[in-house]
């Protein structure tokens, strides 16, 4: 090889390199991010990342070099020498490559553990998932329950998660963390949240027709203030069944089971439009011939035992008859028929 | 547009079976018996449903769902078969009648009715494939035009979500299962037994069998649409227990249809395992094989050994849906992630099946085209190997967030990571394989190097994957969504196209149009790129995959990627006008237009009815550019010397 055709193929190659690399600091990748284990990543990433882009610029060099300088004549019907390899060479892009892997290996390797070691006092948070909702609740206090993922800055969380019908994933892309919620499975999640704020927390495993909604919302909080919230809701939780009489509002049942996440409803600023829209439930009660109230808490309780056309069977978890006490069901009913009496009425 | 010179057809004019016309017609095999055998079987299936329920006292007896599975996706299926004369041949020998001795009436193409019938000849059978496959190409890339019109902008706003989770699933099932795996397929009937220098494949009835399967799984997925409930929604791997226990009676559409075109694969693979072995030409040694013959050879060892998992994963899924089993039910005892186990230790290696016959055609078109020997040919070869046992230990990195075992997640990443090594080997080779060379920039060159630089891009963003930290992150997003298609696009579909122009003289005679093939290449390329490249920053940031609705700041990009898609939609365009018009009546092509050395190129174009005069002696390497006096194979003198004068430079 001559000497000129090095100084020209490592040019073409600083370019090739220097575009990439201004594609990979240009462009906005990573969110910003919100978690120990998430810093970690990142700095992966971009190990990662600056291997690739020595790869890439080696590849296009050479690719670069061949398309402008080994072009054939038009009236060039000669062949090229007969080389038919080189063992050195083989030898050497078959070590390279194996060496580059494995550092990529060990480097995940270590960060991988590190990401899953959990310290001493890892606070603990269950999380349910449903079609198309999450709760998430916290055992150490009373199993306090909050539609919204709240964290301490700064302490390690170890997410337990259980699923009650399909697969959903967790994932808020500013904590660089996510694993699967599998029915029949106890999964587990660890987090270490070192910035304050609210992230997208979105549901990443297909689950159904409502999955792309199936989103809510991380919030980190200073730990007193984390503290202090847990201590608000305990006494109303601990003793939930007890305590809430019919004063409970049925809005914040609506809000706390996610209703809003397939249905309509003026009265809640609900848009869903999975479900069946809540603000015509006075039209959809006559068809089964059924009083509003009645019909209303069946549909809550048993779903598939009336679907209103044009709405599938099997879509509505079968659970709510089961997880939402009795006198928040009351509310809720309550609350639903009111608004949907209101809304036929401005309607009408 | 015919496939085989007219010269050898005189022998062999058609003597149908009975003979006849009038309602003699309806019984000979042919569509005009698969009219009404196919609604028989289908009413004998759902007669047979109905008397067990009746017997068995089941209620409701007419229940949809085994009456749709058993009647529509198995019974009606085999009539269809039987109908257009699938299995005449083993039904006669099955049934004591007495057989029809091998007339050849079967072979060749002389009009294009000869397209339309079970045609035992493996180049009408390729072409067969092609066609075929190029058409659930297109609609595949429509349902991906509907996706891409969705998400041009967040909230919902032309489908309900069920049934834009069907567009995106069909999209993806049609793409792998009736475009790129057995468009690969077709190009290797034509092409492999010819490069062996063998008359035809080894079992020519079982390879006109895997082509018939294939339109019926390609409509039973598309028929989905008009199911209640929509099309199947689970996505394409379908994961249990959203697609076997909470979805509408299209899911099963999409069991069955996996089914029929795994058949067909099975079928195929077997018969290209016979046939390498077995009916390679005089002098034809494991190593003086061309790269193509390598390549279908390791891939048929895949599709042999794999295929067989996604069968067992979809039956096991559709027994819980109909049935009521309880595979992968947890209700009943089942394990959800022994679906994903069992889909992706098939669904990987496929990955490898969807890439290695690109890995051939590239060996092919890059050496014709560079005018020199391939660079490190036993290397190239035992990397193809090597993919074959890799790609089977690595499977679950599919699963890094899954919930499995977490232990298993560093294994998984080293074996994901080092198969890195062989596909970086014939990278690399090809590379050296163009230096110093003498490049010719003909169409099926430049998709060659499209992909190329489009598969190092799809194969690093492949390492990044491999690394489980990173993989955490950006699983399930778009980075995945633009991952595989710089692998599956960039990749196999660049090599399909580049393989599509590089055969085409020969498969049908005539040149395709070297301007257009240029301006098709030019707008995929660009088309591609501005789609595809996009969603790895939509991906990091955290867009998930599969949804028809996002968050506002997505927008932007997303809006930018719908606009560049319908760019690179219409490029196909350009892809179709040129081989519909160049195969009427394109330049006549000579027998050898890239002064190819392999053996497919020293027969006319298109090949004779049975490929070769005289059995070709081979004695040489295929790639012997540049060897002063080398040859690959010595064919019979009078045949040889028709083709040197041919035979016109490029």
């Amino acid at each position: 090889m001559r000497r000129g055709s090095i100084v020209t193929l490592s040019g073409i190659g600083v370019i090739a390199g220097g575009i990439a690399a201004a594609v990979a600091l240009l462009l906005p990748w990573l969110p910003q991010d919100a978690s120990r284990e998430a810093g970690r990543t990142d700095f992966l990433f971009w190990f990662v990342i600056a291997i690739c882009i020595g790869i890439f610029a080696a590849v296009a060099a050479v690719m670069i070099y061949c398309v402008l300088h080994f072009r054939a004549q038009p009236d060039d019907h000669e062949d090229g020498p007969p080389v038919h390899g080189h063992t050195g060479l083989e030898i050497t892009w078959t070590l390279i490559p194996f060496v580059l892997v494995s550092a990529i290996a060990v480097t995940s390797g270590i960060v991988l553990s590190r990401n899953d070691a959990q310290a001493r006092d890892t606070l603990r948070v269950d999380v349910t998932a449903q079609q198309f909702a999450f709760t998430f609740s916290y055992p150490d206090a009373g199993n306090v329950k909050s539609p919204v993922l709240r964290l301490p800055e700064g302490r390690s969380v170890e997410l337990y998660m259980r699923s009650l019908d399909v697969i959903h994933s967790v994932f808020v892309p500013q904590f660089g963390q996510k694993e699967d919620l599998v029915p029949g499975l106890v999964t587990q999640l660890h987090i270490t949240p070192d910035k304050l704020g609210t992230f997208p927390l979105e549901c990443t495993e297909l689950c159904g027709l409502g999955h792309a909604l199936m989103r809510t919302q991380a919030v980190v909080m200073p730990a007193k203030a984390f503290d202090a919230w847990l201590r608000k809701q305990q006494p109303a939780s601990a003793t939930a069944a007890a305590t809430h009489t019919l004063s409970v509002s049925g809005a914040k049942v609506f809000k706390q089971n996610k209703c809003a996440s397939c249905h309509t409803l003026a009265a809640a600023h609900a848009h869903g439009k999975v479900g069946p829209d809540l603000d015509k439930l006075v039209a959809y009660a006559k068809r089964p011939h059924k009083p509003l109230a009645a019909f209303v808490r069946q549909s809550i309780v048993s779903p598939n035992a009336y679907i209103q056309p044009g709405y599938q069977r099997n879509v509505m978890p079968q659970t709510f008859g089961k997880t939402i006490p009795k006198t928040q069901l009351n509310a809720l009913v309550s609350f639903l028929v009111k608004s949907a009496q209101k809304a036929s009425k401005t309607k009408g | 547009m015919t496939t085989t010179t007219t010269t050898h057809d005189v022998h062999h004019a058609p003597t149908p079976l009975g003979g006849g016309g009038g309602w003699r017609r309806l019984y000979r095999g042919g569509l005009l018996r698969a009219v009404w055998m196919t609604p028989l079987f289908g009413g004998i299936g759902f007669g047979l449903v109905v008397l067990a329920r009746w017997a068995g006292s089941w209620h409701p007896i007419l229940a949809t769902e085994p009456l749709v599975l058993v009647a529509a996706l198995v019974a009606a299926p085999l009539g269809f078969l039987g109908g257009i004369g699938a299995f005449d041949y083993w039904a006669y020998y099955a049934l004591g009648y007495p057989t029809r001795a091998e007339d050849h009436t079967g072979h060749g193409a002389r009009s294009w009715r000869d397209y339309f019938r079970v045609n035992t000849d493996h180049k009408v059978i390729g072409v067969q494939y092609l066609v075929t496959t190029v058409f659930f190409f297109l609609a595949g890339g429509l349902l991906a035009l509907l996706v891409r019109a969705e998400l041009a902008k967040p909230g919902i706003q032309y489908f309900d979500p069920q049934t834009y989770n069907g567009l995106f699933s069909v999209h993806a099932a049609l793409m792998i299962f009736l475009f790129v795996i057995p468009a690969f397929a077709g190009l290797a009937n034509f092409v492999v037994p010819l490069m062996l220098g063998a008359a035809d494949m080894a079992f020519p009835r079982l390879n006109a069998l895997s082509f018939w399967l294939l339109p019926i799984a390609g409509i039973m997925m598309l028929s989905s649409f008009a199911m209640p409930g929509g099309a199947f929604a689970c996505g394409w791997t379908g994961y249990a227990t959203l697609c076997s226990s909470h979805q509408p009676i299209g899911a099963i559409f999409f069991n069955q249809g996996v089914q029929w075109a795994g058949a067909s694969s099975i079928m195929t693979a077997l018969n290209f395992l016979v046939t390498i072995i077995t009916m390679r030409a005089p002098g034809m040694t494991f190593w003086r094989m061309p790269l193509l013959v390598w390549a279908n050879f390791t891939t048929s060892l895949l599709v042999v050994i794999a295929t067989p998992f996604i069968a067992g994963s979809q039956f096991f899924s559709m027994f819980d849906h109909v049935m009521h089993t309880s595979f992968f039910n947890p209700v009943g005892g089942g394990f959800p992630l022994g679906y994903q186990h069992i889909f992706w230790f098939y669904s990987h290696p496929a990955v490898y099946i969807m890439m290695l016959p690109g890995f051939g055609i590239m060996s092919e078109v890059i050496a014709v085209f560079s005018r020199k020997p391939i660079f490190g040919y036993r290397l190239m070869a035992l990397s193809l190997m090597a993919i074959v046992v890799l790609g089977f230990s690595v499977w679950a990195h599919h699963m890094f967030v899954s919930g499995m075992s977490s232990w298993l997640r560093v294994p998984m990443m080293i074996t994901t990571l080092l198969i890195a090594v062989p596909t970086g080997i014939k990278i690399f080779s090809w590379l050296a394989t163009m230096w110093e060379g003498k490049l010719h920039f003909e169409t099926p060159m430049l998709f060659a190097l499209g992909f190329l630089s489009m598969f190092v891009i799809g194969g690093l963003s492949g390492v990044m994957l491999g690394a489980v930290p990173i993989d955490i992150h950006v699983s399930q997003t778009y980075f995945v969504v633009a991952h595989i298609h710089y692998v599956l696009f960039g990749g196999s579909v660049f090599t399909i196209f580049a393989g599509m122009y590089y055969w085409f003289p020969k498969m049908t005679g005539r040149m395709y149009d070297e301007r257009l093939g240029k301006l098709h290449f030019w707008l995929t390329f660009v088309g591609f790129n501005l789609t595809f490249f996009p969603m790895h920053i939509l991906g990091t940031e955290g867009m998930p995959r599969r949804v028809a609705d996002y968050l506002p700041r997505f927008a932007d990009l997303n809006m930018f990627i719908s606009l560049a898609s319908f760019g690179l939609g219409a490029s196909v365009l350009v892809f179709l006008y040129n081989m519909i018009t160049s195969w009427r009546s394109g330049a006549i092509a000579p027998a050898n237009p890239w002064r190819a050395m392999t053996l497919e190129w020293q027969v006319s174009s298109p090949p004779p009815i049975f490929n070769f005069d005289e059995i070709p002696q081979v004695v040489g390497a295929p790639y012997e550019y540049g060897v002063p006096g080398a040859q690959h194979a010595v064919l019979a003198p009078s045949r040889a010397r028709e083709v040197e004068e041919e035979a016109v430079p490029v």
